[in-house]
């Protein structure tokens, strides 16, 4: 997941004056080699991996993978969110996971573990609100098989103080607008139950769609459910470009030889629309794009594929495929200062490689 | 949608490079060798037609004499025709619990899985109406074509074991065509039905075994070796982990904090037919069998053989610990050398998934991460 929230100017204020801070702390604290490394990086990231003993952590890293230094995890960690208002970073368990870790990437405060409620399990994905103070995370209802989104207080040690829906089944990855009133959620269609592992119950009956869910009241404001032929294409990450348009990415659950498009866009209002991408692209993208990001500087869109061992970069304004990289195991993918770094499961973060493996998203903690 | 067409696929794609890698000198993995994808024909072909065909083959056998002997037990009641449907019972848990880790295919489509064993019943909601049923003498439920339109969890093999060992089961052999009876027989009818479903999916030539044994680009599951192997790994690495997380720690979670747990008999699958550990058993001897039948040794590189070995050991180990726990449950947990054998075979289900997930997946070329990319 990248970085999407954009503050007001005395909020960046107040930012620097504090990270500038922290910062200093931080990196007194740490390694030599680190603190080196944390000290001519232009961009800081963070992504959960697993370790070759088969023990899970979060590592903070530089733009050129070198690890910052690693926080240990209770169990296998997937998506991350980071507020830059508050410098808190949320990792959150794989499904049907039941716990997320929030922290401060420059160790200022003591980590804070929630557990999902009786009933319920996480997805693996959440976003702040725009101010910081407010978690969202996709849930899984699953004795009523809806997805919901928890609502957890960050002024309150992440209590959990509300729920919606998520208007869909197997909600996964979400996101908030830039102006913090909308939340956009990705529901696979997937119906899983814990009681089956991560079996998919429903392959033959799937009910994909992305949803836009009004923050203010938890109201849906529209939803956008797959066409009847591809039914079987599960909307599963999603981020906002500079314009505020939706770019979604899917994972096909259709026979293997079909060719279905596996990302797509739409603006608030107006119905999506699929990247009409080259059959070379969708043949290395695999039926499987595992992680999508948004470079809104330079407009690009960044696609990765794990199955297909590929990183694939998309003009948002025309639709064209400006870059494809061959990557094996190809996980995560943030922005970067030119176009996009990208992570895989065998271990590279862009130019270096680590004895872990990636797990399959970065989020993009900002510059201390 | 476009449909891929097979002779592009041999055109080289145009990727672009990545830059050099720098090297973090503590942090270097060492290089693997690849897939050996001349080997994965053959080993899915072995796991095809060694194990999923007759496993499936001996389900829908195993299905066919419950229908049987259960329908006889209606005509005829006494203790031996129950005994008959007793002995088949047990018998069919065991061919389920053998070809219930394939947990990918046909199986999972149209809620066959389900129908066949709902488990677990957290709620009590499955048991509940089975208990209505039987009150209320549901005609509807004594025919396989009206069951299967009811609740999944009314028409398999735990609403069949409450009907032959639960409440009131002692009319069975007494009762001349009695509702209990003749419920349990439209279940027996559509666990043959589902079973006779699976078997003939598999049998198929041009079908889902076709697709399993040739990976390809033009294969409707599998793109090319690596794509299968994953698939095959990750039955027997999920089957594990289904195993220890649906089967064993609901009733018992081992030690906690030093002590052990005093667990939940009542949450173990077949606890009344007394088919707990039989069942348990039989899930890791699939699991073995699926490993040494589809010859996944063939996968591995010279140097890294010895993790065949080491699989081989801890899933033996498991089996024979669970071959020794005969008490009942609940008297199986308070009873010091029976837990410990419990205690035993949740360490090693955490040894053996390691094994497999780490270092089988690794040595085959799959990556630390093979089982990453499974849907998230």
């Amino acid at each position: 997941m990248a970085y999407r929230n954009i503050p007001t100017s005395q909020i960046l204020t107040d930012r620097r004056t504090f990270l500038t801070m922290a910062g200093a702390a931080w990196a007194a604290a740490l390694a030599p080699e680190a603190a080196f490394a944390l000290a001519r990086t232009d961009a800081i990231y963070a992504s959960a991996f697993m370790a070759p003993d088969g023990s899970y952590g979060v590592a903070t890293l530089t733009e050129a993978g070198e690890i910052i230094e690693r926080v240990p995890l209770p169990a296998r960690a997937h998506g991350m969110t980071w507020s830059p208002v508050t410098n808190r970073a949320v990792a959150f368990a794989r499904r049907p996971g039941t716990y997320a870790m929030i922290f401060a990437p420059d160790d200022s405060v003591e980590p804070v573990v929630i557990t999902s409620i009786e009933g319920r399990h996480f997805y693996g994905h959440g976003c702040f609100s725009a101010d910081g103070r407010l978690l969202y995370a996709t849930e899984n209802d699953f004795a009523n098989n809806r997805g919901m989104i928890g609502v957890y207080d960050g002024t309150n040690n992440f209590a959990r103080i509300g729920e919606f829906p998520s208007y869909g089944i197997g909600p996964h990855d979400m996101t908030l607008a830039q102006d913090g009133k909308m939340l956009v959620v990705a529901n696979g269609g997937i119906e899983t139950h814990p009681d089956f592992g991560r079996t998919k119950l429903n392959l033959d009956h799937m009910e994909p769609s992305l949803a836009l869910i009004d923050t203010a009241n938890g109201a849906l404001i529209e939803r956008h459910a797959m066409p009847d032929n591809l039914r079987q294409l599960s909307t599963r990450h999603v981020d906002i470009d500079a314009d505020g348009k939706v770019w979604f990415a899917c994972q096909y659950e259709g026979a293997r030889n079909d060719l279905p498009p596996l990302a797509g866009s739409f603006s608030r209002g107006e119905d999506i629309r699929f990247v009409d991408l080259p059959e070379e692209t969708t043949l290395a993208l695999a039926n499987y794009v595992g992680a999508i990001a948004v470079n809104r500087r330079e407009g690009l869109i960044g696609l990765t594929s794990p199955k297909g061992g590929t990183a694939v970069t998309i003009d948002a304004k025309t639709g064209k495929v400006v870059r494809q990289d061959s990557l094996a195991d190809a996980a995560g993918i943030a922005p970067s200062a030119h176009g996009f770094v990208a992570s895989s499961y065998s271990g590279q973060f862009g130019e270096t490689q680590s004895r872990v493996a990636w797990d399959q998203h970065i989020v993009g903690i900002g510059k201390l | 949608m476009r449909h891929r067409h097979i002779l592009l696929l041999g055109l080289g794609l145009a990727f672009l490079s990545l830059p050099a890698l720098a090297q973090d000198s503590e942090e270097i993995s060492p290089p693997r060798a690849g897939l050996k994808q001349d080997a994965v024909p053959g080993v899915m072909q072995k796991a095809v037609d060694d194990f999923i065909r007759p496993g499936y083959r001996d389900l829908a056998e195993g299905t066919e004499a419950l229908a049987e002997a259960a329908h006889m037990l209606c005509e005829k009641p006494s203790d031996e025709t129950l005994g008959d449907v007793q002995m088949s019972f047990d018998e069919v848990v065991q061919q389920w619990s053998t070809i219930e880790i394939v947990r990918v295919g046909p199986v999972i489509e149209g809620n066959r899985f389900e129908r066949f064993l709902f488990f677990p019943d957290r709620k009590s909601t499955g048991l509940k109406q089975v208990q209505r049923i039987l009150a209320t003498n549901d005609e509807t439920a004594t025919s396989a074509d009206t069951l299967k339109g009811k609740s999944v969890a009314a028409q398999g093999l735990g609403a069949l074991e409450y009907v032959l060992y639960g409440t009131g089961a002692e009319v069975l052999p007494s009762e001349t065509n009695g509702f209990r009876c003749r419920y349990g027989a439209a279940i027996a009818d559509n666990l043959k039905s589902v079973a006779a479903e699976l078997h003939a999916e598999w049998e198929k030539p041009d079908g889902v075994q076709a697709a399993w044994k040739n990976p390809g680009p033009a294969n409707p599951l599998y793109r090319d070796g690596k794509e299968a192997a994953t698939e095959l790994l990750g039955i027997l690495v999920h089957g594990v982990e289904s195993i220890r997380d649906q089967r064993l720690r609901p009733f018992y979670a081992g030690i906690i904090k030093g002590a052990p747990d005093k667990g939940h008999p009542k949450m173990a699958i077949y606890w009344r037919s007394g088919n707990t550990m039989p069942a348990l058993s039989a899930n890791f001897t699939a699991l073995q069998t699926l490993f040494n039948a589809a010859d996944m040794q063939a996968l591995l590189p010279k140097e890294d053989q010895s993790v065949v070995s080491a699989v081989n050991y801890v899933l033996q180990a498991i089996v024979d610990d669970a071959d020794q726990i005969d008490l009942p449950i609940d008297e199986a947990i308070a009873d010091d050398e029976q837990r410990g054998r419990l205690n035993r075979i949740l360490q090693n289900t955490n040894d053996v998934l390691q094994r497999l997930n780490l270092d089988f997946g690794a040595a085959i070329g799959l990556g630390a991460g093979f089982s990453f990319a499974d849907g998230d």
